[in-house]
């Protein structure tokens, strides 16, 4: 596999993980911060997908997701929420609030 | 509500684990089955689990004879008697877990809560076959589950905040993580994945990359311990195949399986069980 190759695999699967997280959060499943909770302590992930996310930088989110959708497909547009959230300035870790809030340094 | 003592009903492997790390904490526990035999396996593997701690030094033999003295193994209705939360751990067919739970309802206190650690089926549909539908949540735990620190705690149409307290409350006892989950398709983790896992047998078809590159390209990244192929033949292909089918119909297409994982169920690939799946055993 290209290097090239690896990465789009990467960033489709967690994108993907993000985007289900996301559907739990506006469809009120979940609390942001419990389901990266469930998806450490019940599948082993290293980061949970919100805090991903959030660590990544939204803006960014946004941009990889609009460029999946245009090369895959509908499956992979921005959900609302998310662009709400970069609309507000809220673009994760380095703004202090995005999926949760972050406080000090 | 203080849970003085459990009943876990079904003494499959899940059961067993269940019943083992409730009776760690020293809390009385009657692991139910209708079939002698299954208790029988059930104890064997248990005191398995205890001889392993005891083995590893991580208890003292005193203690794992102690903490073994907490469950009982009964086939009895009888046994039941001052049970204040059942744990249903039967397998996962809609009739079976009905006739538990109406089984349940009239066997224990009007105050018992009665939980299932169904991974799909509906709670609030299991909650209506009893009298007492506020008093049913979901206690879904991971395998295996002695060792898996998660529980989603499921909460159904009619379950009370006083019952998913309680539950939630009994999961820290027993040092789980509890995380609160509003009944839904494949709850949260289940979900996830099976999103994520049907996008990587996407991608397998469209660039044609073998199963083990693409596992070891995430692992090596260290996203997830082990990689959705490896993770589907451990499930089982048919139960993977068979739960992406149901997350697709309630759901939608994002969850669709790929045809290579239907041609392999189809021939009788399934997996670790069989072993054949995505990889050899």
């Amino acid at each position: 596999m290209t290097a090239e190759t690896k990465t789009a695999l990467l960033t489709r699967f967690q994108l993907a993980t993000f985007l289900e997280a996301v559907r739990l959060v506006d469809e009120g499943i979940a609390s942001a911060r419990d389901i990266d909770i469930a998806m450490r302590a019940g599948a082993g992930l290293v980061v949970g997908p919100l805090e991903w996310a959030d660590t990544t930088g939204l803006d960014v989110i946004v941009q990889q997701l609009e460029q999946m959708q245009e090369i895959i497909g509908e499956r992979f547009k921005p959900p609302a929420s998310l662009l709400t959230k970069v609309a507000r300035g809220q673009l994760g870790r380095s703004t202090g609030q995005g999926y949760m809030a972050y406080h000090g340094s | 509500m203080y849970v003085k003592k459990i009943a876990v009903v079904g003494a499959g492997t899940m059961g067993a684990d269940i019943c083992y790390t409730i009776a760690t904490r020293g809390i009385p526990v009657v692991l139910r089955d209708v079939d002698e035999a299954q208790l029988t396996r059930a104890k064997k593997h248990i005191q398995e689990l205890f001889d392993g701690r005891v083995g590893t030094n991580k208890m003292t033999l005193a203690d794992a004879q102690d903490r073994m003295g907490f469950i009982t193994f009964s086939s009895r209705l009888e046994d039941l008697d001052g049970v204040t939360l059942a744990i249903e751990a039967v397998t996962e067919q809609i009739r079976v877990k009905e006739a538990v739970f109406r089984e349940l309802d009239q066997t224990l206190s009007s105050m018992a809560l009665i939980v299932s650690n169904t991974s799909a089926l509906s709670i609030s549909h299991l909650a209506e076959v009893t009298g007492r539908p506020d008093r049913v949540a979901g206690m879904h735990f991971f395998y295996p589950a002695h060792m898996m620190k998660l529980v989603e705690v499921i909460a159904g149409d009619q379950s009370s905040d006083e019952t998913i307290d309680t539950v939630m409350r009994l999961a820290e006892e027993i040092r789980k993580i509890p995380v609160r989950v509003k009944e839904c398709p494949g709850f949260v983790v289940n979900r996830v994945l099976m999103a994520s896992m049907a996008e990587v047998l996407r991608f397998k078809e469209e660039h044609d990359i073998a199963a083990a590159e693409i596992d070891q390209a995430i692992t090596e990244a260290k996203i997830a311990p082990m990689g959705p192929f490896f993770l589907a033949d451990a499930l089982g292909l048919d139960v993977a195949y068979e739960v992406a089918q149901y997350l697709t119909q309630a759901l939608g297409a994002r969850f669709r399986p790929s045809d290579e994982l239907k041609n392999m169920v189809a021939e009788g690939h399934l997996g670790m069980k069989t072993g054949h799946g995505f990889y050899s055993y």
